[in-house]
Order: C-alpha cells, then structure tokens, then sequence
C-alpha cells in the first residue's frame, strides 16, 4: 500500500483538520506578488497573479456556501454536491471528464469545508484552454445524473465507515459535534449513515441552484500565464455564467461550551486512546488573531512546543501533541490532539492539563516569544512558494475579506506582540476551567478512570452511526 | 511525506518522487552542482532564489534491510535518536536551537535509507551546519533518552500499524510475501523488538550506517555551490571515515506459487492488499513498470478505477505504491471494498484487468496520457526547493547519478506499447503475487 515511510514526527495532522493559517503569515522581506482583482458583470469576481517558474496554472474557485447551509437532516449535501460537479456536465459526461482532465496530467478537486465550497484544479500552461474548458464545464454546467448521485452517495456512505477505520481521521467530527451540538458548525461536514441516506437527487440540484452562481463565487488564477491574455479568456469562459439570485449564508454566533463535558467513544479493540479537550476558539478575523499564532506556537504548535515536550519529548507519552484553533468565519474550534496507549490515558491528559494550567499561570517567557517570532517567520515563505499555495491564499483572504497585509505585515506584526499581549491573549482565548473532551478509546479499559475529568459523561460506540449528537433516524 | 486521505486509505504521495519525469526540456533549467568531499559524502547543490529559505537532506545508505531478528526496527528508532544529542548540542537543544533561528526539521527510515530533513531560512546556514557535523560525528546515547523515546515509538507503531487496518495489512502482507530477503521485517520493528534493543545495538548501528561516504547531502535553495562547499569543508570533510555496512548477500528466491494471508479484526469494512515481486528501482523495466501502472491505476479515467469504482461498484478506492529499493521489491495494489463486497469480488476484477493488460497492447491515447501525467509530475516536485532536494537526493541514491531524473524524459518516451504489455505479462501473474485480505470480526468476543 501507499503508506508514507516512517517520519520522526507528524507536523500536521492532516487528518484531523487544516490549520487556517492563511490568516496570518509572512515577513518584511516577503511580499505576495501583484494581482489584480477584476469583476465581471455577472457578479463573477476574478483574482489573476502572474507566477512564471514551472509551467503550471492553478485555478482556486470558492462558492460562498458550504457545509454549514446543508438543511438538517441533510449534512453531507454540499459535499456531494461539490463531489459530483465533475460527475456530468453539459459538454462531458463523468467518464469523458475523467478522460479529458487525466490525458493532460490536470487535476480536479472539489469540497465543502464548513464555511465554504472549494474547487481547485491544476494543468500545465500548454493545455490552459483544456483546462478552463474542463473547470468551467464543470463549475458552471453540472447536470447531476441521476446514476452518478447514486453511485456517489454510496460511495460517501460506505466512505464514512472507512474512516471510523481510523479514529484519527474521525475525531474532529466527534469533537465539533459535541462542542457546538445543533450550531451548524457542530454538524459533519462529510455527512452520517443517516444524513446520507436522505439526500435525493433533486436535492443535489437545488443546492447548486441555491448556492452556485457568478455573484456568490470568486475565482483565483495563478501561475505561468499573462495576466492581460488570462483576463480576456476569464471573461470569455465564465462572463457566460447567467446571473442568478442566490441567499446569502448566515452563520449564528457560536457559543463556547460551559462547565466540563467528556464524551467517550468506545472502539472496544483499541490499545490506544485519541483525545482531544478543547473549546470555541476565534474567527479568522479576530484582531488578535497574530498574538494567538504566536503563543499557540508556543504552546502547541510546534515540535519544541510546551505540549510536546512535556508529552513526547519528556515522558514518551505519545508520538505526538499539538494544539490548533480552526479559524472560520465565526469561531470554529480551539483542540488539544494527541493519542497514548490505553495504561497511559490519564496520565497523558493530565499532563497536557497542567500544561495548559501552566500557560494560564506563568504567561509565557521573552525567550520562548523570541524564538516562537523567529519559527514563524522562518517557516512562512514555503506557504506562499507555489502557484497553487498562493492561488489558494488570495482566494481565501477575499472570501473572508482580509487583505494582502495578511501576509504582507505579518513579520511586523508577529514583532509587534509583547509578553502583555501573550498574557491578555491567553487569558482572553485559551480555555481554562470550560472544556471539553471527547476521547476515542477501549471504555471497558478508560472508562472508569476518566470519570474525574468532567461531572457529565456520554458514551457512545464508534460504530453506532453518526457523530453526535446521534442523528434522528429517519428525520427528513 | 504527505499523505491523503481516499475513502479511508491513506494513498501517500509518497515515492510518486521516482515516479516522476518526461522531461524535454534540457537539464540546464535546474542545473546541479556536485563535489565528493575528501570523506567521501557527495554534495549536491541547486541554487533557487525564489524564497530566502533553503531544503537540506541528507541520505544515509542504511534502512531496516540492514538490520537482523531481534533488532528489527533499530534504524528507525536510531533515526529518532538523532535529535536527542550530541557533543555541543545536548539532549532537546537541537530542536530548540534550530526553532529558536527559524528553522523546523524531519527524518524519515524506509527499508533502504534514513533520510534527514532540515527547512530554514538563509540566515541559519552556518548553524545547520555546526549542528549537522555534530550530530554525525559526536552523537551520544542519554540512557534516559533512549527510555522515553522507547515509549515515543512504541506509540508511533500503535498509531501508524496496530491501530491502522491498512497498517497491520501491509505489515503483513510484506512478511508472508518475503520469505528470506530482510524486506521482510517492518520498519518500524516489531513490538518485542521495540521493547528490548540495548545500548550496544544502537552504537554498533551507528559505527555501521553513519559513515560520510555512506551519505549523500543535497542543498536547494537560497545559496551558492560555493559558499555550500566552504561550509562542507569546514563542518563536515573533517568527520572521518570508518567502514561501510556489510553487504546484503540474501537474495529472495522467486515465488513459485500465490500466497495468502487474512487479519481478522474489528473493522467497519474489510479491506484487500496484494503484493507482487518487481525488480530494484534501477532496473530497466522502472519506466514501464510506471508506465504500467499509471494506466491502470493513476486517476478516474485509469482502467482499475473505470473498472471496479465506476462500473463494476464494488470498491470505494482502488490504487498501487511502489517505494524506491536497492532489491527486488514489491508493487502493492490496495482496494477498498464497498460495504457487502467480498473482497474475493474485487480481486476477480484486478486479476482480469491485469491479464487484459498481459494480453492485448494498451491503446496509443493511453500511453500518451501516461507520458503527459509523468511529465505534470515532474513539474509537480520541481515546483518547490523541498520537492527538488528529495527528488534530486532519491534519484541519486537510488539510481546512483542524479542525472538519470533529467534524462527520465528520454527513458518515458522510449516506453513501447510492447514493454507495458511485457511486463504486465512478466510481473502480474498468479504465482508471484500474495493476497492480503482483512476480514472485519464483529463478534463482541472478539472485541474484548
């Protein structure tokens, strides 16, 4: 099997979740280079940025819709509604699709995230009338075939059952859903057994109506192209996108949870727990969202972090810790991640607490901020080295209406950030007494012990279908 | 390396590295610089101005086909204690130094090599390099540290293998296909293993890999050959020499009949692995061995993804992986059943598609479209100074001139449809593949 060799450590988790940390980022001598914003009068807006090296061009759309506007009952629909963009389209059908974009090495990726739908694809600057042609056919003229939604749907559904396969990949959806309940940010991006189950068709295609369309959408290009001759094809490809109305998402404010809550998924095979505590973080445009890089930095996001020192570095408790904040349009999630073997479990946990307890009591020293600014700046400038990378930065930053400073200022504003705004800053954003946990684990093994960490208990099983709060079956 | 997640595999990316490369363009647009230093370690620069930072890797000719019963997974477990100190720099300094002046590192062990990785912006130059020749030429063994990172890959093997139904599959499935050859054993080592290695394993391990001419050192980025070389001169001529690892003499008899293997375990879905024996990377067949499997499995247009995903819905996922190997090695194909489907069923389906390929010549428009994907990839690992230090360092070590990635280009062309139907023919057949099956146990026993 394609498994990756054996690594020293895992910096990102991918499977859990995706630092947004397009929200801060960069230095003095770093600059993202020119663009322009053009739109067109559909409503389309059209980002370009000229970057020559290999001759490659990305194209990053987002649709300001993702999971988050998924009806209840329904979660999981504007996943499959990205998922089947390229399953049939006016010019193509879904075989033809693949033919087409695999014969010029391109590639097609299309998801919603919680805030929302992202559709990226790649190909060499020799086959950019293929390819705008491919990613318009699709993004604009989808026609959802009926086999094809079928077919992707139990595809999604038995996709679901082979990622609890693997707690790590399950465990923000856990997390999410025990945290914000029914907040639509609680909800599984991917969908459930149950939520899946209810998707028809017409439903697929409502969403695309409802949510797809010129004014609602922004479009990046980056890469080995002219800008002036990219604008005019741009405008040829998609100025023909007829304009409709469309309802804007609204996403409600997002509680933090109250008190301590644990929930205790039972994976009654497992020799190791995964674990993570957290609360309602910040969103990405919060203004201290810089000071909270740096500390977090400092606290778990890194190898040299308090976190992994203590757990891994120290005492051998787990390959790895890390702590993030998923910054989304509202607050998304603060989490504390890690695994250790089942005789292990509490004394990992209380670990990462006291180091958490640390944080909040001791601050955070000008040694430990001197090198946190000197990490980041360092390891900024490959974030924004290729086409793709910095296509998706642009496209992301207009979406949640942040600027280039985001990148521009970001040395200046790491500088900027004093042991007194760490310590506002922790207090103001790092939890201390409100948490909660979900551990994925053998209860039979954990489940007494972890009792003292919160006065209400749930438990489910890994394999009772859906996340939480357990989906009403059969709800329409 | 990077991995994705499909439909509950992990599908890495990895070794796509070797994967790589139609190029036509000639080797002038990403000109190496090479000098073997007096200790024998060959240096290779690449300068790319493009981001003040700089891709430093070094590769040791060492991997857990040099290890032995009883000390499996050593070379993975040394690789960690790389960064738990030296002579200047103790226990826990070096992470935090090299943090501290912006720069991260990794490592990764294969069955072949141990690979070290060191991102960091220009200004940390010279400290890489204080902290590099330190590290190879005065590591020391804290017995505290060797304790807890004990631990640290004990958890790693519970998350990557025993947790993982693709991991203990694969586990598996390369311990029942090698019979004789060390590819036989686990990386990461088997858990008793783990559990006993002593002082001495570990410094006789390091006195046998860790010689300068047993490494290759590939720098990209932000730099000059020249000012690499004086730093080369300075930190690392002077570590000396001492003998190279034995060599492995154990030759894998052929396989003269299929193998089969089953996990029973709790799952959600079972899952179907099968291995069949190729040759080393470089030998001749690599290209259209790649050639090959681009077509039947490299995209949704791919025959294996038409064929089981699309029309035949029997499986979610369905993908191949060959890594990069001094010895005959294996190309492992994973297929993902759908909820219901024996995997029996998805097998019957490989086997046709790979007899089909064994028998009929694919069609111009589908070796053309493998060309072009080689050719998207190059670019794909070109694009970064990251991509370009592995793939620079891989080629070289695994095909023993860097060179051969710039003339990958001309060794893709060459590919006829009659070598892929030749080594569909020569590699897939019945008798040299073993069959891994995961069958999910849902009894509660079990469970406990």
């Amino acid at each position: 099997m394609t498994r990756a060799p054996l690594s020293r450590s895992f910096l990102a988790f991918a499977t859990l979740a995706v630092l947004v940390f397009s929200a801060a980022s960069s230095a003095q001598t770093l600059h993202l280079p020119p663009h322009e914003k053009i739109v067109l009068k559909n409503g389309l807006t059209v980002l370009l940025l000229e970057k020559h090296g290999v001759p490659l061009v990305n194209i990053s759309a987002i649709v300001k819709a993702g999971a988050t506007a998924d009806p209840a009952g329904q979660e999981g629909l504007a996943t499959v509604t990205a998922g089947l963009l390229r399953k049939g389209a006016k010019n193509r059908t879904a075989q033809q699709f693949s033919a087409d974009l695999d014969y010029i090495g391109g590639t097609f990726e299309a998801e919603a995230s919680p805030d929302f739908t992202a559709i990226n694809a790649e190909f060499m600057t020799k086959d950019l009338a293929r390819g705008l042609d491919l990613f318009s056919d699709a993004l604009l003229r989808p026609t959802f075939p009926q086999d094809e939604a079928d077919k992707f749907l139990a595809q999604s559904l038995d996709g679901v059952k082979a990622a609890k396969d693997d707690p790590r990949s399950v465990m923000l959806p856990y997390f999410s859903g025990y945290l914000y309940g029914m907040h639509p940010y609680g909800h599984p991006s991917g969908g459930d057994e149950v939520s899946l189950k209810q998707i028809q068709r017409d439903a697929i295609a409502k969403f695309y109506e409802g949510n797809y369309a010129p004014g609602n959408t922004i479009i990046a290009a980056a890469g080995d192209f002219n800008a002036a001759e990219m604008k005019a094809k741009c405008e040829e490809v998609f100025g023909a996108w007829p304009v409709r109305a469309v309802k804007s998402v609204v996403i409600p404010a997002a509680p933090s949870a109250k008190g301590k809550r644990l929930l205790l998924v039972d994976k009654p095979d497992a020799s190791q727990t995964y674990f993570a505590i957290g609360n309602t973080g910040v969103a990405v445009n919060d203004p201290d969202r810089v000071a909270i890089y740096v500390v977090n930095t400092i606290f778990g996001g890194r190898f040299t972090s308090e976190l992994n020192e203590a757990l891994r570095v120290e005492s051998g408790y787990t390959y790895g810790v890390r702590s993030f904040f998923d910054q989304r349009k509202a607050p998304g999630p603060f989490v504390i991640f890690s695994f250790t073997k089942n005789e292990t479990t509490t004394p990992a946990i209380d670990l990462a607490l006291q180091v958490l307890t640390k944080l909040h009591k001791d601050g955070v020293t000008p040694e430990q901020l001197k090198s946190a600014k000197s990490y980041i700046k360092g390891q900024f400038p490959p974030n924004i080295e290729t086409s793709r990378q910095l296509a998706r930065t642009i496209v992301v930053h207009e979406f949640y209406g942040l600027g280039d400073d985001e990148v521009n200022q970001l040395e200046a504003r790491v500088d900027a950030v004093t042991p007194e705004i760490a310590r506002q800053v922790i207090q103001k954003h790092f939890p201390a007494e409100n948490l909660v946990f979900v551990l994925i684990g053998k209860a039979a093994a954990i489940g007494p012990a972890v009792q003292k960490y919160a006065p209400n208990q749930d438990a489910r099983l890994l394999s009772d279908p859906g996340f939480w709060p357990a989906p009403a079956a059969g709800k329409k | 390396m990077k991995t994705i997640r499909l439909g509950g595999i992990a599908v890495a990316i990895l070794c796509a590295i070797l994967f790589a490369a139609t190029d036509v363009r000639p080797q002038q647009e990403y000109p190496v610089t090479a000098r073997t230093l007096k200790n024998g370690m060959k240096v290779l620069v690449q300068t790319d101005r493009s981001i003040p930072n700089v891709a430093l890797y070094i590769f040791y000719r060492i991997g857990s086909r040099n290890e032995r019963p009883g000390t499996t997974g050593l070379s993975h477990f040394f690789e960690h204690m790389m960064f738990n100190g030296a002579k200047k720099y103790g226990p826990g300094d070096l992470d935090k130094v090299m943090e501290a002046n912006g720069g991260a590192n990794n490592a990764y062990t294969t069955r072949d090599v141990t690979v070290y990785q060191d991102w960091f912006p220009r200004s940390a130059l010279p400290l890489i390099y204080d902290i590099e020749s330190d590290r190879i030429r005065d590591l020391s063994f804290d017995p505290e540290k060797v304790k807890s990172e004990r631990e640290v890959v004990a958890s790693e093997r519970r998350l990557s293998v025993d947790n993982e139904n693709g991991g203990v599959l694969d586990e598996q499935l390369w311990a029942t296909s090698y019979i004789a050859h060390p590819y036989q054993w686990p990386v990461v080592g088997w858990m008793s293993d783990i559990e006993h290695w002593t002082m001495e394993d570990l410094k006789h391990h390091f006195e046998m890999g860790y010689s300068p001419n047993n490494a290759t050192m590939v720098v990209v980025g932000d730099v000059s050959a020249e000012e690499i070389f004086k730093l080369c001169e300075t930190y690392i001529e002077p570590i000396p020499t001492h003998p190279l690892p034995p060599p492995v003499t154990t030759v894998e008899p052929p396989q003269a009949g299929e193998r089969r293997l089953i996990v029973h375990k709790p799952a959600e879905l079972p899952l179907l692995m099968l291995g069949y024996h190729v040759p080393q990377t470089n030998s001749p067949d690599f290209y259209a061995l790649n050639i090959l499997r681009t077509i039947l499995f490299q995209g949704e247009s791919s025959r294996m993804y038409q064929r089981l995903v699309d029309k035949d819905q029997i499986a979610l996922d369905v993908s191949s992986a060959i890594e990069p190997a001094f010895d005959p090695t294996m190309v492992e194909v994973v297929a993902q059943p759908k909820q219901g489907v024996d995997p029996q069923v998805c097998e019957k389906a490989i086997y046709e598609e790979l007899e089909r390929a064994a028998s009929t010549l694919i069609s111009d428009t589908e070796l053309e479209k493998a060309k072009n994907i080689r050719l998207v990839e190059f670019y794909r690992q070109m694009r970064t100074i990251n991509g370009r230090a592995n793939t620079i360092g891989t080629y070289e070590v695994f095909f023993g001139d860097y060179n051969k990635l710039f003339e990958a280009a001309k060794n893709y062309s060459a590919v006829t449809k009659e070598d892929v139907e030749r080594v569909a023919k020569t590699y897939f057949g019945a008798n040299n593949r073993t069959v891994a099956t995961l069958t999910p146990d849902t009894t509660e026993k079990a469970k406990q």
